[in-house]
């Protein structure tokens, strides 16, 4: 079993495809996840799940990779294990959990935009462009940058979880500038296309963030870090345009009220 | 064995566990003390102090750190300290100007606050909050529960 802690999840999942259907049933994503290099170990680290929970998981995969077999499942020593069911945050993580609430809204709201899309009429295309200007600034600008110049500092950056952020990251901007494209050329396809792309790709990326990167992070950090975070998140927040974010928060309001997106939309 | 008192509060209470210290092995080598300022107590400390000017700080009940083992190596190292008892210690209003004073002028990092289980012990909590919520700055306050017998119950960021 050591062997296979070691071993790459894709590698393990190519010759057992088994195992990726029993990580799915817990929530682990390794299936769709297009790098695929954490070793099962690290896997476990990051996810950290219950002790008990991740001992029947283990079990379960030892029993695709040697059937039959009496395998002994080594055990994980961690600290800060979770108990099943908590997921609190430090003060600089629940202000990243916090702003992903308003992304969230916009991004529910996006198939209502599709069903609407208008590119021909300037009210259609005003939708389009103050959609893409939130994605811009709020998500963007705001968000993203405060986690990939700040927080993501604080980690290795060759580490496999977040090579996947970063490339979430690259994939919503590209989604992004081809919605404008779409938008120049008037083009509903491409425009529905990239909207309902960045609709799936943020779902999950949120999620992903929430559940499992900064649970991760807040149990590396150190307590002297989460003060520096705090602060530097405040810093950047001191400086960005008070009346942007404002105007960002009406215009998710206004998407609301418009598609009648109801609150259990957005968990 | 643990012997417990009739009745009465329960931070008073009289518990006897020296048979877990009885048992524990004989420990060897000296360890270094990682105190590194002086005054501690909560009225007699400067917020003015260097030691405190953007630090971590350590606002620990008095107990504490006769409760837990490793309470230097793993808890006041790297950190300034203040001590106080919520429960006996008079003119607590000057604690939450002191708590207010360090976050505000002394611009610490963050506020970790360390009691006893005991339901009184809470109030060094409530002190921290008070002197948050009045000063200016905004920080991180984590709050660390300790068991009589110095396990860590909970840990936890004060939101
Ligand atoms: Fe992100
Ligand atoms: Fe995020």
């Amino acid at each position: 079993m050591e062997e296979y802690l070691n071993t790459p999840i894709k590698e393990i999942i190519t010759k057992f495809p088994k195992v990726g259907e029993i990580l799915e049933e817990y929530n682990i994503g390794c299936v769709p996840c297009k790098v695929g290099s954490c070793l099962l170990k690290d896997i476990m680290e990051i996810h950290n799940l219950p002790e008990n929970e991740e001992r029947e998981l283990l079990r379960r995969i030892a029993q695709v990779i040697y059937p039959g077999k009496k395998i002994e499942i080594p055990r994980i020593e961690r600290k800060n294990r979770r108990k099943a069911g908590d997921l609190t945050y430090s003060p600089p993580m629940k202000k990243l959990v916090d702003e992903h609430v308003l992304i969230k809204k916009l991004v529910a709201a996006i198939p209502k935009i599709i069903k609407n899309l208008d590119p021909e009429s300037e009210k259609g295309r005003e939708v389009i462009r103050k959609s893409v200007d939130f994605i811009r600034f709020y998500a963007d600008k705001y968000h993203h940058a405060k986690e990939e110049e700040i927080l993501f500092k604080y980690f290795d950056e060759n580490l496999d979880i977040l090579k996947v952020i970063h490339e979430d990251h690259e994939s919503a901007r590209a989604h992004v500038r081809a919605i404008l494209e779409g938008l120049d050329k008037k083009d509903k396809g491409k425009i529905a296309e990239h909207l309902m792309a960045y609709h799936e790709l943020l779902t999950e990326h949120i999620k992903k963030e929430d559940e499992i990167l900064y649970p991760w992070m807040d149990r590396n950090l150190s307590t002297a870090q989460v003060g520096e975070l705090f602060s530097k998140f405040n810093e950047a927040d001191g400086a960005t345009d008070k009346e942007v974010i404002g105007n960002c928060k009406k215009f998710v309001e206004e998407l609301e009220k418009k598609y009648k997106i109801k609150k259990e939309a957005v968990k | 064995m643990m012997k417990h008192g009739m009745e009465g509060c329960p931070g008073s209470r009289m518990q006897d566990f020296s048979k877990k210290s009885a048992d524990a092995k004989e420990e060897t080598g000296k360890r270094g003390s990682q105190l590194g300022q002086w005054p501690i107590q909560l009225h007699l400390v400067s917020p003015m102090a260097p030691y405190y000017q953007k630090s971590d700080v350590l606002l620990s009940a008095d107990c504490v750190a006769y409760s837990v083992g490793d309470f230097h190596k793993d808890y006041l190292k790297g950190k300034s300290i203040a001590i106080a008892c919520p429960k006996l210690d008079e003119g607590q209003d000057i604690y939450v100007e002191k708590i207010k004073s360090l976050i505000d002028d002394a611009q610490i990092n963050t506020l970790t606050v360390m009691t006893m289980q005991v339901p009184c012990c809470a109030g060094l909590v409530a002190v921290a909050q008070k002197g948050l919520q009045s000063a200016k700055r905004k920080i991180p306050i984590k709050s660390i529960v300790v068991s009589l017998q110095g396990d860590i119950i909970s840990e936890e960021w004060v939101q």
